[in-house]
């Protein structure tokens, strides 16, 4: 299956994989409301994703580019903008409701990292939801 | 059906042109070609008459358009 695979399908799988081994046990296994832990978290996708797209590069031959790639990039964009616009509405709708209810108390030295955790959150939904919409375009018909 | 159907696997065979042969005389990767041939992949006007014109048949000899097709 690998040689059926065109560089931007290669890449992809490799993005996909860094992003679900960098922010998978951030999420899951560690304390989430750290400044320090979002900027190690960051830092580590960056190297991982530079390591792993300069060994694709290295180890494939042909790597153009074409029309169906770019509008398969285009087609994951608008689905992670989608996203992001859906739980920012979602967000601000929560919020809105706490605020409303009286449950949301912006004194609290704590909420600038909830803040920070949800963004962060988000941000990192959407581009899993376009890298898993590029993914899946590569296979299906356009 | 597609709306848009083609006979380049055909057409690549009479030649014996392989997928890759094509892909890199139209400036594509190997990938749509195949997508292309399994109907999978509508090219744009440019790519459709670069494939005509590499496998030497009229646009219309190569690709031909059902309307009442599925997008």
């Amino acid at each position: 299956m690998a040689s059926s695979l065109s560089y931007r399908e290669k890449t992809l799988y490799a993005s996909l994989g860094a992003e679900l081994l960098v922010y998978g046990p951030y999420f899951f296994l560690h304390q989430q409301n750290s400044v320090n832990n979002v900027a190690g978290m960051i830092i580590a996708i960056i190297l991982l994703q530079i390591v792993l797209q300069l060994v694709i590069a290295i180890f494939t031959r042909n790597r153009i580019t074409d029309e169906r790639d770019r509008l398969i990039e285009l087609r994951g964009y608008r689905a992670g903008y989608l996203v992001i616009t859906s739980l920012m509405v979602i967000g601000l709708g929560m919020l809105w409701l706490h605020a409303t209810i009286g449950h949301l108390s912006l004194d609290s030295r704590m909420v600038g990292l909830h803040f920070l955790s949800v963004f962060f959150g988000m941000l990192v939904i959407a581009d899993i939801a376009k890298t898993l919409t590029q993914i899946v375009s590569y296979r299906k018909a356009l | 059906m597609p709306a848009i159907r083609n006979r380049i696997r055909e057409l690549r065979a009479q030649r014996e042109i392989t997928q890759q042969e094509l892909a890199d005389r139209v400036g594509v990767t190997r990938q749509t070609v195949i997508a292309m041939e399994q109907d999978k992949y509508s090219p744009s006007l440019e790519t459709a008459f670069k494939v005509a014109i590499e496998l030497g048949v009229p646009l219309e000899k190569c690709f031909q358009y059902d309307p009442h097709g599925r997008r």
